[in-house]
C-alpha cells in the first residue's frame, strides 16, 4: 500500500460511502457547529455524544443513537449541560464539550471537558443506561484537555490519559477512587519534523489489545495558515502505559484531504474523540470535521496494529 | 536611600541583603527564593541557588539570629541524574517550601524540564538526606505550598496552574500527599491592581484564629516586564477554598536598588516566614532573582491590614 500517494484511498482509515453519518439536518434544533463524538457500542446499539455548539457560541452534549453505526437519530434534548445550580457551574460557564466515554467496570465513564474564564479542565460523569447521568466533579486542574479513562484498571488502579497544555504531551494519572489523581507520567511527545511535531493529545480511549494498549491520537503541525490537525495511532504497554512505546505510526492514519475536512469554522481538521472495535476486528473511528459534520471512517484492528509496528523507532 | 524603605508594611532590614554570591562558597550565578525553619534557637534556610550552568538546586544556609546566615559548603539537593525523577528534573529544581509535621519538613518545590514545571515533594528530618517522595501535579504548575495541619482530616494544599493565560491561586485536596483531587479556584488576578496579571502562593499558610494568612506573590506586567510584589490573604479555618479577606495593598514592592537591579528585575518574591514567639515576622525573600533579604513586621498588623 502506497501510504504517501496523497489521494483519498491512500489513508489507512477508510471514508465511508455513507458518510456524513450525521449532519446539520439531523439536529432538531439550529446550531452552529457540531463535532467531537464520543461513541460506545452498548447492547448492539451504537451510541455518539455529540459535542453541540448553539447559536450563542455555547457547547452541549447530546446522545444519538444508530442500529447499524451509520445512520443515527439525535436527542433533542441535551444529555450533560452546564447548569447553574451545580456547585461547579463557575468552571462550566462557557460550556462542557469533547466527550470520551469508557465502559469501565459494567458502567459507563464520561470524561469531558468544562470550560470557563478559569481555563479548560476535566470533568468526570457516570452513566449505566445513557438516560441519567451522575457528575463525578473536576479531576484535572487548568489547562487540561483530551482527557479518556482506561477501560481496566492498570496494577489495580485506574488510569487516565489526558494533555496538560503545557508541553503539548500526553500524559497518564492513576487514582484509587477515579477522584484523587497522581503518579503523572509524560506518555508521548510531539516530534520534531513530523506531522505531529507541535502538540498532540488522545482521541480515542485506550482500546486493549493483544500488543498494549491500542491509542488513536491526534497531532498537530503547525503552518502559516494555522493548525493542521491528523489522526495518528499508537500502542503503549499494557503493564505500564508509560515505559518505552510498543510501537508509533510514523505516518498519520487520516488526514484532512477532502473539501468537507478542510473548509469550515476550523480548517484543515479530522479530530476524533471515539472509536468501536467490532467483534470481526474491524473498527469504526468517529469523527468530526471542518465543515462541523459527523463521520465515520473504517479499518481493521490487523492494519492499525501493523502501522505502528512498522514504523521505525526513532521516537 | 532610607526614604521609600519605610512605606511599606513589611519593613526591610537595614543589612538586606543578607545573602548574595559572595556567601556562597561554591561557584554559582545567583542565590534568591529561600524557604525559612527555626529548629530551636536556630535558624535554617534553604536556598535556591543557580548554578553558572544555568539549573537552579539547593543549598542550606544556618544562623544564629536570623539575620546572619552561613552557607554550607556544599549543595544539600541536586537534580536527580537517575531514577524515576531525573527526567522531570533536567532544567533545575526551584522554589522550595517547608512545611513541618511533627519532625517530617516536606519541602514542595518545582521541577523543570522540557515537559514545563510541575510540583514535587521531597521530606527530611534533619536537612541533610533529602528524600523525593512523588510529582504532586501535571506540569503548568507551580507554587505549590502545603497546610500545616490536616483539614477535615485531609491534606491540603494551594498552587499556581495556568488557565486560560490566567494564573490563579488553587486548592487540592489529599488523603495521601500523592493523589490529589478536589481542585477549586481560590484567588485570582484582579484587573487594574498591582497583583492584575498572575498570582501565585508563597508562604505556606499560617494559622490564626481568623483564619489562614496566605502571603502570596502578586505580578503587574508592564512594558519593560513584569513586577513582583507581596500581598496577603485570609482563608477560612474550616473551609480554606473559602477567601474571608484579602489586602487590596502589597505588603512589599521593589524599591531598593537590590530589588530593582538584578537577573530579573523588580521581583520581591518569598517563600517562607517565621512567626516568633513575640509576635514578630520575618519574611525571607527572593531579590531581583539574585540575592536574599528579610523583612520584619509585627505578625498580628499584617492580619489586621489583611482584614481592614
Amino acid at each position: 500500500m502506497d501510504h504517501h500517494g496523497g489521494g483519498i484511498k491512500s489513508d489507512i482509515i477508510h471514508r465511508s460511502e455513507k458518510n456524513p453519518v450525521i449532519d446539520f439536518a439531523d439536529i432538531p434544533f439550529n446550531c452552529i457547529n457540531l463535532y467531537n463524538a464520543g461513541c460506545v457500542k452498548k447492547d448492539g446499539i451504537y451510541i455518539l455524544l455529540l459535542t453541540i455548539e448553539h447559536l450563542d457560541g455555547s457547547t452541549d452534549l447530546y446522545l444519538a443513537r444508530s442500529a447499524d453505526g451509520y445512520n443515527f437519530t439525535v436527542a433533542g434534548d441535551p444529555f450533560i449541560i452546564p447548569r447553574k445550580d451545580d456547585p461547579l457551574y463557575e468552571y462550566k460557564t462557557a460550556g462542557v464539550l469533547d466527550a470520551r466515554i469508557t465502559r469501565l467496570e459494567g458502567a459507563y465513564y464520561i470524561v469531558y471537558l468544562g470550560e470557563s474564564r478559569h481555563g479548560t479542565l476535566l470533568n468526570l460523569a457516570r452513566t449505566t443506561d445513557f438516560t441519567s447521568v451522575e457528575k463525578l466533579g473536576i479531576i484535572s486542574q487548568p489547562d487540561t484537555k483530551a482527557g479518556a479513562l482506561f477501560p481496566a484498571r492498570i496494577n489495580g488502579r485506574y488510569a487516565r490519559l489526558d494533555r496538560p497544555n503545557t508541553g503539548g504531551s500526553i500524559w497518564i494519572s492513576y487514582s484509587r477512587d477515579l477522584l484523587s489523581w497522581g503518579e503523572s507520567e509524560v506518555v508521548l511527545s510531539p516530534r520534531d519534523g513530523y506531522w505531529d511535531s507541535n502538540h498532540i493529545g488522545c482521541a480515542a480511549p485506550p482500546i486493549e489489545t493483544p500488543q498494549g494498549w491500542l491509542v488513536f491520537y491526534y497531532g498537530v503541525k503547525m503552518t502559516s495558515g494555522g493548525t493542521l490537525t491528523r489522526i495518528g495511532t499508537v500502542i503503549l504497554d499494557r503493564e505500564n502505559p508509560a515505559a518505552p512505546l510498543v510501537g508509533r505510526s510514523n505516518i498519520p492514519v487520516l488526514s484532512p484531504r477532502e473539501l468537507y475536512e478542510r473548509v469550515g469554522d476550523i480548517s484543515n481538521i479530522v479530530f476524533s474523540c471515539g472509536a468501536v472495535l467490532e467483534e470481526d476486528s474491524s473498527i469504526k473511528l468517529y469523527y468530526g470535521t471542518s465543515n462541523s459534520c459527523l463521520y465515520v471512517g473504517t479499518t481493521t484492528l490487523e492494519e492499525i496494529i501493523e502501522t505502528c509496528m512498522q514504523s521505525t523507532k526513532d521516537f | 536611600m532610607s526614604t521609600p524603605t519605610g512605606r511599606d508594611y513589611l519593613h526591610r532590614y537595614e543589612g538586606n541583603p543578607i545573602i548574595t554570591l559572595e556567601n556562597i562558597p561554591f561557584r554559582c550565578n545567583t542565590v534568591f527564593n529561600c524557604s525559612p525553619v527555626k529548629l530551636g534557637e536556630r535558624y535554617l534556610l534553604l536556598l535556591r541557588v543557580e548554578g553558572q550552568q544555568g539549573y537552579s538546586f539547593f543549598a542550606l544556609a544556618q544562623s544564629p539570629d536570623g539575620y546572619h546566615f552561613t552557607v554550607e559548603p556544599k549543595p544539600v539537593m541536586l537534580p536527580a541524574k537517575q531514577g524515576p525523577f531525573a527526567k522531570y528534573e533536567v532544567k533545575g529544581i526551584e522554589d522550595p517550601r517547608i512545611t513541618e509535621y511533627d519532625g517530617v519538613y516536606y519541602i514542595l518545590f518545582t521541577a523543570v524540564s522540557r515537559w514545563g514545571p510541575r510540583i514535587e515533594i521531597a521530606e527530611t528530618r534533619d536537612f541533610k538526606d533529602f528524600e523525593r517522595i512523588a510529582f504532586i501535579s501535571e506540569p503548568g504548575n507551580k507554587d505549590g505550598v502545603l497546610f500545616p495541619e490536616k483539614i477535615g482530616g485531609r491534606f491540603v494544599r494551594l498552587d499556581r496552574p495556568i488557565g486560560k493565560g490566567i494564573g490563579s491561586i488553587w486548592i487540592s485536596y489529599s488523603d495521601d500527599l500523592i493523589h490529589w483531587g478536589g481542585h477549586r479556584v481560590l484567588i485570582s488576578p484582579r484587573q487594574g491592581m498591582w497583583d492584575s496579571y498572575r498570582v501565585g502562593a508563597s508562604v505556606p499558610p499560617i494559622k490564626t484564629e481568623k483564619g489562614w494568612l496566605e502571603i502570596y506573590h502578586g505580578v503587574k506586567m508592564t512594558s519593560t516586564g513584569p513586577i513582583y510584589k507581596i500581598g496577603s490573604a485570609l482563608l477560612d479555618l474550616e473551609d480554606p477554598a473559602r477567601l474571608v479577606a484579602r489586602c487590596d495593598e502589597p505588603l512589599l514592592a521593589p524599591r531598593e536598588l537590590y530589588e530593582r537591579i538584578g537577573d530579573v528585575h523588580n521581583v520581591v518574591f518569598a517563600c517562607g516566614a517565621i512567626v516568633e514567639p513575640d509576635g514578630e515576622m520575618k519574611i525571607y525573600y527572593g531579590a531581583a532573582d539574585t540575592c536574599i533579604c528579610v523583612a520584619t513586621a509585627p505578625f498580628n498588623e499584617i492580619l489586621e491590614r489583611t482584614l481592614a
